[in-house]
């Protein structure tokens, strides 16, 4: 028996974002689960999920905050961005008009995340070849344009999801290893021991009661 | 590099990361003074960035196979604090390596060779860079963390209190990853048999009461008395040195020579290593591998207890070895317990010593814990009741049977006193002691001991066979025999690929189990519709949050970014927060109540799990216009009741676009109009508060319109004029006139002027509208009971209402004393527009 540390000893935030039904939620289910979670509703809200991986021989636990998708949602989701060591931003290669909103998508990132923030760029749903809607190429040129990285990767077979998620963790683990990432800013995603999931922003004890409350 | 060190140089590396370079390892370290196992430090250099810390490594095998066998005990940054030197020590192939770092001291036992010049060469190398350089060892902060508790502690020569070398293992490792840990293990010992097999490994068990000589004879007659080689030695003797320097000093060059005699006499068909040597005074116990095993030994560890002269020196006592071959857990025990025929008692209570202090500061820590535990020694029992010639008669005739039923460890065995659940093999061999040295002769001297079974190998434990179990007479030089038991045991081998395969399936679970650990609820509705929602009549809709999940959830309604509230103010959530037990549910009210002109409300809430996922909860609806929240420029142009208004009519009132069609509000002068009617009279007209109803008729009468009278008692409509005072947009004494009115409230000209030359005809002619009405209140305040300074302190707040209500209940007196001038002076007509 291997006496290894089952510990960990690094907390790295994600979040994913990207339209409504390019398939965030499946993509999180799929890593975590390791199951293709079909008819799959809306999230409303965020949903979260947790899985401890290995980079380097470390294990680094991924605090997973999978985001609604849905237009209206969109000023709440975006208290979530901040403190994100890694983004998973996701498109339907099935569908255009998820591809086309990346660049507000990729705004709203490099707004409200820290310059050290990894962006990986998925294009979900490539099992649907006959549909394919966004060329590879594209999409690629599209990422390397804007410094993401980038898998097309099918939630339903589970193909590069496992990559993508890993891949975004070693990156985020180089920038720890260059110093790139200062781990003791508050919002660099990053965090040495383990803890509740929590925002910096939404924290509770912000929370103001308001005189007519009944509380 | 030898290939060997090359490959625990990548396995070390491996432990950090890429830019962190190893520079330099060295193996087989011990600890000076700690226990003889410990030799299983890596000494490692690395550098980062050309700022370089020591490393000392601890290594759970005898040679890691992987970086997770590595933990790190100890860092030590090359700064100016740093400093070390070697001592070498006089007779010995080793050095002591010192290392000063700050108020601490290492020191470590290192072998003299090409390898310790090298790694010395190296850290003075280190040393010089690190001091040319700026050095910056916050690199280092992430690996205080990771150090081994466990090993910190058994190790005596580093000093806890460093202030650099903090041990962080509390602060980076939470409760819950403690206890996933230890459930981690639980699980992987509960499907052991999934990824191991069993296999016979041979066990050679020796031991031998030496009486102080020095080894001049081979042993190989004894060790080597088996033909194939056996997998794993353990190796027991006692009385090695008699001297009072051993008996005080614990130190003596026979535990080499012994060792050494051993190494030569175990089987020459295979290379042994020798995996741990625990020696108290006489007692010593070597526990040696056959090399193709080594890298199968792991968590070696040793302890000895004594139980001799005052009940703890190391002339009786025990030495053990414990140690884990494959997936099993091994302990040898090497006693030698109390003398003397009638001391069997005594000898009873030193094996409970042994076994109850006895501690391998490891799990398992104590003997009978092992899954195997093998006992050996010169238990020291004797042949009761029989005389020295009985004895020897019996033995003659070789009736080994009879005598063995006089043998005080049987007969303790059997009433249960020592070695209870332990084993021991038939005996077959006449007893090992006493002999007269150099013969086989039982002891002819004075004292004339008879014969007795001193020495014996017992043991316990599953899957274990004895294939032999004798004494050999060809060793002389002692007045004890060695003796000698071999076994075929089994051993739980670990299949790695199968193990890493529960093991990665165990991992896998508990990252399931712990998604599903989190909070889990649902809510009935996200969506949540009002309809019509209209002025000061509060709506509500109850949603059900139902905990799905299978620990209780904390929930609460949290603020969205940049907002200082959980929701818009016409919401009321009861109860913003609470706790759901597993299965339970939780009814949560919105109420909606409108009091500002809004055409639709529109709410995103963030109902937050503690310590899990937000859902979002969205409140909107349509809003009905109403009279009491429009302003008063906005009033005055519209002809007909609000309802009955055409939206772009209406649009066009709300811009100020259209013509003023009225002096005043028309809503206001039919209450006014009323009140003058039918009110003036009434006692406390303005102080009991009507039902909610009442209201509501008098509310949608004004926004409707109706042939109907207006509805209600005076009280009511007086209430309502209240109402439409305080809720119109903008109160009849505009926000930023309030304090320069108040400022003037002490004089009715300044007051006058005011009103003249800051206020707009519209609300001019509302506010004189209003007290003129109040006037004539007090015309009539026998019947009614309103003085000026009543009325003037209630309309003074409603008039100069503040921008938050109630901000600045302290200026109340000041807007009572300014709507008091207008109440006892005549308001001529000059202050009624043209």
């Amino acid at each position: 028996m291997s006496t290894g540390p089952y510990n960990y000893s690094y907390i790295f935030k994600y979040i994913i974002i990207g339209d409504m039904g390019v398939g965030k939620s499946c993509l999180l289910h799929q890593f975590t689960e390791k199951k293709f979670m079909a008819d799959c509703p809306h999230t409303i809200g965020v949903e979260f999920g947790t899985r401890i991986i290995e980079v380097s021989g470390q294990k680094v636990k991924l605090q997973i905050w999978d985001t609604a998708g849905q237009e209206r949602f969109r000023a709440v989701t975006r208290s979530y961005y901040r403190g994100a060591a890694g983004a998973l931003m996701v498109y339907d290669i099935t569908r255009r008009s998820t591809y086309n909103h990346l660049s507000s998508w990729l705004t709203d990132t490099r707004n409200l995340t820290n310059s050290s923030t990894v962006i990986f760029l998925i294009g979900n749903k490539c099992d649907l070849e006959g549909q394919r809607d966004v060329t590879y190429e594209e999409a690629s040129k599209f990422a390397e344009e804007n410094g993401l990285l980038f898998v097309e990767a099918s939630a339903k077979t589970g193909d590069n999801v496992e990559e993508a998620f890993l891949e975004t963790a070693k990156k985020i683990y180089q920038s720890i290893q260059d110093g790139r990432l200062d781990l003791n800013a508050a919002e660099s995603g990053v965090q040495h021991k383990p803890s509740q999931p929590g925002r910096n922003n939404l924290s509770n004890d912000q929370q103001t009661n308001r005189d007519n409350c009944a509380c | 590099m030898l290939s060997i060190q090359q490959d625990v140089y990548n396995i070390v590396q491996a432990k950090f990361l890429a830019a962190e370079i190893v520079k330099s390892i060295h193996l087989n370290v011990s600890v000076v003074d700690g226990p003889l196992e410990n030799n299983n430090r890596i000494l490692t250099l690395v550098e980062y960035n050309k700022s370089f810390a020591l490393f000392v490594l601890v290594s759970s095998r005898v040679q890691p196979i992987s970086f997770s066998d590595l933990s790190i005990e100890s860092v030590i940054p090359l700064d100016q604090n740093f400093s070390f030197e070697t001592e070498p020590v006089r007779g010995q192939n080793y050095v002591i390596l010192i290392i000063r770092y700050k108020q601490n001291r290492y020191e470590f036992k290192i072998e003299i060779g090409k390898e310790s010049c090298n790694f010395a060469a190296e850290i003075i190398h280190a040393k010089e860079v690190s001091l040319n350089s700026s050095t910056n060892f916050t690199w280092l902060e992430k690996y205080f963390g990771t150090m081994n508790q466990t090993n910190k502690n058994s190790n005596s020569s580093i000093n806890d209190q460093n202030d650099f070398v903090i041990i962080r293992d509390g602060m980076a490792q939470g409760q819950a990853s403690i206890n996933r840990e230890s459930m981690l293990k639980y699980q992987l010992k509960l499907r052991e048999p999934e990824f191991t097999q069993k296999q016979e490994f041979t066990i050679f068990v020796g031991t031998w009461n030496v009486n102080g000589q020095p080894p001049t004879a081979s042993l190989k007659s004894w060790l080597s008395c088996v033909e194939t080689p056996p997998d794993l030695y353990a190796i027991g003797f006692q009385e090695i040195d008699l001297s009072k320097e051993a008996f005080i000093f614990n130190d003596t060059p026979r535990e080499a020579e012994w060792q050494k005699s051993v190494m030569d006499g175990i089987h020459p068909n295979a290379k042994y290593r020798l995996v741990a040597l625990s020696r108290l005074v006489g007692m010593q116990l070597a526990v040696i591998v056959n090399n193709q095993h080594y890298q199968y030994v792991k968590n070696v560890s040793m302890d000895t207890v004594g139980t001799g002269l005052l009940g703890k020196m190391g002339n009786k006592g025990g030495v053990a070895v414990r140690l884990e071959l494959h997936n099993t857990s091994l302990c040898f025990v090497n006693c030698h317990l109390a003398a003397h025929v009638d001391e069997f008692e005594r000898r009873n209570q030193d094996y409970k010593d042994i076994n109850a202090r006895m501690n391998f500061r490891r799990n398992p820590q104590a003997i009978k814990d092992h899954e195997q535990v093998y006992w050996l020694g010169d238990l020291n029992y004797r042949i009761t009741d029989l005389t020295n010639l009985q004895v020897k008669t019996l033995l003659q005739r070789n009736e080994v049977t009879t005598l063995l039923r006089s043998d005080q460890l049987n007969q303790q065995r059997e009433r249960g006193n020592v070695l209870l659940d332990y084993v021991e093999g038939d005996i077959a061999f006449h007893p090992t002691y006493k002999f007269d040295l150099n013969s086989d002769i039982y002891d002819t001297s004075e004292k004339a001991r008879p014969p007795a079974w001193t020495d014996r190998i017992l043991w316990r434990g599953k899957g274990i066979h004895q294939v032999h179990y004798k004494s050999h007479m060809e060793l002389k030089i002692s007045d004890h025999k060695p003796v000698s038991a071999l076994f075929k045991s089994e051993i739980s081998v670990v299949d790695q690929n199968r193990y890493r395969r529960v093991h990665e399936d165990l991992l896998k679970k508990m990252d399931k189990h712990e998604n599903e650990f989190l909070p889990q609820v649902t809510v009935d509705q996200n969506e949540v519709v009002f309809n019509s929602v209209k002025f000061r009549e509060p709506q509500s809709r109850e949603i059900i949050i139902a905990n799905t999940g299978v620990v209780p959830a904390d929930f609460e309604f949290i603020n969205k970014l940049n907002e200082s509230t959980y929701c818009k103010d016409w919401l009321r959530i009861v109860p913003y927060c609470g706790s759901i037990n597993p299965g339970e549910k939780c009814d949560v009210r919105l109420e909606v109540n409108l009091e500002t002109d809004l055409d639709n409300i529109d709410d995103i809430l963030i109902l937050h799990l503690k310590g899990g996922k937000d859902m979002f909860i969205t409140v909107s609806g349509s809003c009905q216009k109403s009279c009491f929240t429009q302003s008063l420029s906005t009033l005055v142009r519209i002809q007909v009741p609000i309802m009955h208004s055409k939206k772009e009519d209406f649009n066009s009132a709300r811009n100020n676009q259209s013509p003023i069609l009225y002096s005043v509000p028309r809503e206001l002068w039919l209450l006014v109009d009323h009140l003058y009617r039918h009110g003036l009279k009434t006692r406390d007209l303005f102080e009991s508060s009507a039902l909610h109803e009442e209201l509501i008729r008098i509310r949608d009468w004004l926004d409707y319109g109706s042939q109907d009278p207006l509805p209600g008692t005076p009280q009511a409509v007086a209430e309502t004029l209240v109402l439409l005072l305080s809720y119109i947009k903008e109160p009849v004494i505009p926000f930023e006139l309030q304090d320069v009115c108040i400022a003037a409230a002490s004089n009715f000209q300044n007051c006058r002027q005011l009103l003249i030359q800051k206020l707009n005809d519209i609300h001019r002619t509302t506010f004189i509208y209003i007290c003129m009405f109040l006037q004539e209140l007090v015309k009539h305040s026998n019947d009614n009971g309103y003085e000026p300074k009543t009325l003037a302190s209630l309309f003074g707040d409603i008039l100069l209402r503040d921008q938050i209500r109630n901000a600045k209940p302290q200026a109340s007196r000041g807007k009572a004393n300014f709507v008091y001038n207008f109440l006892v002076n005549d308001l001529s007509s000059s202050l009624i527009p043209k």
